[in-house]
């Protein structure tokens, strides 16, 4: 397994959508890196996140809280968060502690981006 | 004498390399004796601190060595009565090792021996002074005159000719020298005696009964140095504990070990006299059950019994005074109030004026009380002599059965330990404030180490090079205090004392720009919360409003409060601490501090010995809990697990590791991996000591998967048991004295 320590987390928008690449190992180290390069895009102005998780073998419930916290903040920021790539296992980890229920799961990148084209063509209801 | 023998045992009672922890104060009193400056050095000895065994090596080591240094060794004992008998034995302790010294035979020292035959035994050179001095003591002895003999006697040293070498005297004991009956008080007398002699000498004992002493011989203190002995620190003590049982073929576990270390305090005195008890019953010390069935055996009968009804005795000699005393003191001891009135002792204790100061002088010196003039706190004293003085107050005061007594001593003293590690895994693992507070120095820091929102905005996350960079180019500055004193907040205010650790939270006295001015004058208020999330509001109102009042209580004019957690405070706790102006701070952001203005941290806990048998041990951290993972992937594919039931024990074992990493407050800092292939599982054990975590108890039916939804993990990092949970088939705690051993199980077929 190619652990991930310290190096910079990748990411890059497409329109108003940032996608942010998780590492083989979603730890509270790499969890926190996630959530910065969040917050900068979110920052920057992007309206949605996509976590890609093609990458990903092993989490932690504490990589799992970090994301219920982005979650949050996407949430106070009025954006939009997509799980791409996610594999079995992780979705159960996911499921078992309640994440599904907060935020939508795609196959990939591309369906990631698709779904959050849905939700902005939805309007808001009040 | 040859070089071989340069380790020859005289007067010690074990082998140099037996003898631990006290290197530096041994190389202290040689280096003493070797500088022959004429200084007197006072050996301040905290209460069963134990420093004989420290001389008597002082004394092998300068005799073995052969200088012109003639050591000389006295030890005053409870045996002699008065100031003359001791007075006379120590004229013949110097002759007889004096002798000893110059014809090199350490025999000699032990030998039963007279004047007459320190006058057979004697060099034809050494006896042009030896016989005048035996001949005018025999005079002076039968002259009615004490003071005049007392002195003749301790200034026999005086009369060694230059050219045979300097004498170099140890005095031990010297706390026994004040209470010999008698018109001379010998302690203040042999100060006067030595202090004018101009040779160097050593005087060790109590140290409130030394530097009484000294005040009353009208010492000068620039002729003398003051060396303070205290307690062992842990690592010396865990070393002294393994000599000692390995010399005396005492059989103990770690667990055992470390509990000893903490619940004796570090003292040699009380650990070498349990070990020795644990020998002479042939006890092997496996478990706290070991341990303690012992320690009340001692305390009730053994040697610390011994030692404390002795001292007791000396006190208080007529028994209806000792058990009123024991009364009094157990009381006092158990009120709310930290301090009672000396009077009030007095007339309990229903005796006379002189007597009563007497006692409570002693009281004093063994530091079973502190007394101030008019007050007496007697809630002070190591924990073994309040545990006796309980029993003692139980079996003669209550008169309980002693039966009782001794089954919940131990039951009480079983409860205690896990309580005792703990505390002490704590202190430990957390940075201790006062070294910190007391490091400030008007020295310039970045305002952000104090305001966690904005630190977790800019440097959550961020690399730790970036982050040390960025730290660096900070522009917005804050000028520290100059600090002038930090005391812990219950040492100003006893009446919650309770609620306060010592090293987690403190008061400390400052001026702002170093200027003594009122108007500059601050104090820093400051506390390190326990929380393993960020701190809430709750919480860091509570903690703000104490130290508030605490600030207010004792009428601080100008004051900042400064709340620190391990991992910072939630935005509305944070939004409440800023609005009263107060800092707060995550351990990340006080250890950048710490980097920056250079104070000195806790030392961490040493290592630990490594595993046995089928036992992986992996350090705590640096994503460590991954050799685990790897290493039970390996073993669950041979089991021909599928693949998902694989990363489910990874998941497992990833989340067992960082529970025990993040809730044991781990000694060694280590975690223990035992992997059991067995025909249709696999059984994972991992064990870490440290601390109990609070959600793990002792019925492992709360661990049933039924019952596990019902936690809900309410906190997020709970959720590391609740996967565990459910990732595994089997989940148990095993019992254990410390720490955690968890025994998880994945069966075959249910993949």
């Amino acid at each position: 397994m190619d652990i991930s320590t310290g190096a910079t987390v990748k990411s890059h928008c497409v329109g108003t959508t940032a996608i942010v690449y998780a590492s083989d190992y979603l730890n509270k180290l790499t969890g926190e890196k996630i959530e910065r390069e969040c917050r900068r895009q979110l920052d920057s102005g992007c309206r949605a996140l996509v976590i890609d998780f093609a990458d990903t073998q092993l989490v932690n419930s504490i990589g799992i809280s970090i994301l219920l916290g982005i979650i949050d903040i996407a949430e106070k920021s009025g954006a939009k968060v997509v799980f791409a790539d996610v594999n079995n296992q992780t979705i159960q980890l996911f499921e078992m502690l309640g994440l599904t229920r907060h935020v939508a799961l795609a196959r990939n990148e591309q369906e990631a981006i698709s779904t959050l084209s849905g939700f902005n063509s939805t309007p808001t209801l009040h | 004498m040859s070089a071989a023998d340069f380790n020859n045992r005289v007067l010690a009672r074990v082998p140099r390399h037996d003898f631990v922890g006290r290197g530096d104060e041994l190389d202290r009193i040689v280096k003493h004796a070797n500088a022959q400056n004429g200084r007197g050095l006072l050996l301040l000895m905290t209460p069963s601190a134990g420093c004989s065994e420290l001389l008597r090596q002082a004394y092998d080591q300068l005799f073995n060595q052969q200088s012109d240094v003639i050591p000389l060794y006295y030890a005053f004992t409870r045996h002699e009565t008065t100031a003359v008998s001791a007075a006379i034995e120590f004229l013949q302790t110097v002759l007889q090792q004096y002798l000893a010294f110059r014809r090199k035979e350490p025999a000699l020292c032990r030998a039963p021996i007279t004047l007459e035959d320190v006058l057979e035994l004697a060099p034809s050179s050494d006896l042009e002074w030896i016989e005048p001095l035996v001949k005018m003591y025999e005079r002076i002895r039968f002259s009615n005159d004490n003071k005049a003999l007392v002195r003749f006697c301790l200034g026999a040293p005086q009369r060694i000719p230059v050219r045979s070498g300097k004498a170099f005297v140890m005095f031990d004991g010297a706390q026994l020298a004040d209470d010999l009956n008698g018109s001379v008080v010998l302690g203040a007398e042999l100060l006067r005696v030595f202090g004018r002699s101009g040779q160097s000498f050593v005087l060790a004992g109590l140290r409130r009964q030394i530097l009484d002493s000294a005040r009353a011989a009208e010492s000068n203190f620039e002729l003398l140095d003051l060396f303070r002995l205290e307690q062992l620190s842990s690592e010396e003590a865990h070393s002294l504990v393994d000599h000692v049982a390995l010399r005396s073929k005492v059989v103990l576990s770690r667990e055992v070990r470390d509990l000893l270390v903490q619940q004796f305090d570090g003292s040699p005195f009380f650990i070498t006299n349990f070990l020795q008890a644990a020998r002479d019953r042939n006890i092997a010390l496996n478990t706290y059950l070991d341990c303690e069935r012992l320690y009340v055996d001692e305390l009730l009968g053994g040697h610390i019994n011994h030692h404390f009804t002795n001292l007791l005795e000396e006190m208080a000699p007529h028994i209806d005074k000792r058990v009123r005393l024991i009364r009094v003191m157990w009381e006092a001891a158990m009120s709310d109030e930290k301090s009672a009135s000396v009077e009030g002792w007095r007339r309990r204790l229903e005796v006379e004026p002189a007597e009563f100061e007497n006692t409570l002088h002693q009281l004093h010196i063994q530091e079973f009380v502190n007394w101030m003039g008019a007050t007496v706190d007697a809630t002070t004293g190591s924990q073994t002599w309040k545990d006796y003085l309980r029993a003692a107050y139980r079996l003669a005061i209550k008169a309980d059965p002693r039966a009782l007594v001794v089954a919940e001593t131990i039951t009480d003293s079983l409860k205690r330990a896990p309580n005792t590690m703990a505390r002490h895994y704590k202190q430990s693992d957390r940075i201790d404030l006062r070294p910190v507070m007391g490091t400030f120095d008007c020295q310039r820091v970045p305002a952000v180490l104090f305001d966690y929102r904005a630190f977790s905005k800019t440097y959550k996350g961020m690399d730790e090079v970036e982050l040390q960079s960025q730290i660096a180019s900070e522009a917005n500055l804050v000028k520290l205090p100059q600090t002038v004193h930090v005391a812990s907040c219950y040492a100003f205010d006893s009446a919650s004392r309770k609620a306060y650790e010592e090293e987690r939270c403190v008061v400390a006295h400052a001026f702002e720009d170093g200027i003594y001015t009122d108007a500059q004058q601050t104090v820093w208020l400051v506390a390190d919360l326990e929380s393993k999330l960020e701190v809430d509001l709750d919480l860091a109102k509570s903690w703000f409003d104490r130290l508030d009042s605490l600030a207010r209580q004792n009428d601080f004019q100008r004051y900042r409060i400064w709340l620190i957690s391990n991992e910072g405070f939630d935005e509305p706790a944070s939004d409440l601490l800023r609005q009263h102006e107060a800092f707060c701070s995550s351990k990340r952001q006080l250890e950048i501090l710490i980097q920056q203005i250079g104070a000195t941290l806790a030392v961490q806990p040493a290592p630990v010995e490594a595993a046995d048998e089928f036992l992986m041990v992996v350090p705590m951290g640096e994503e460590n809990e991954l050799l685990a993972a790897s290493a039970v992937e390996q073993i669950a594919r041979r089991l021909t697990f599928p693949p998902q039931a694989i990363n489910q024990i990874k998941t497992a074992i990833v989340e067992a590791c960082i529970n025990a990493s993040e809730h044991s407050h781990s000694p060694d800092r280590k975690i223990y991996q035992r992997f059991r292939v067995e025909s249709d599982k696999l059984v994972v054990t991992i064990s870490s000591r440290g601390i109990v975590p609070t959600n793990v108890g002792s019925n492992n039916a709360h661990l049933s998967k039924q019952e596990s939804s019902d936690a809900a993990a309410e906190e997020r990092r709970g959720w590391g048991l609740k996967l565990i949970r459910s990732l595994m088939d089997e989940v148990e705690f095993q019992r254990v004295d410390e720490g955690t051993s968890l025994r998880m199980t994945k069966y075959l077929r249910t993949s």
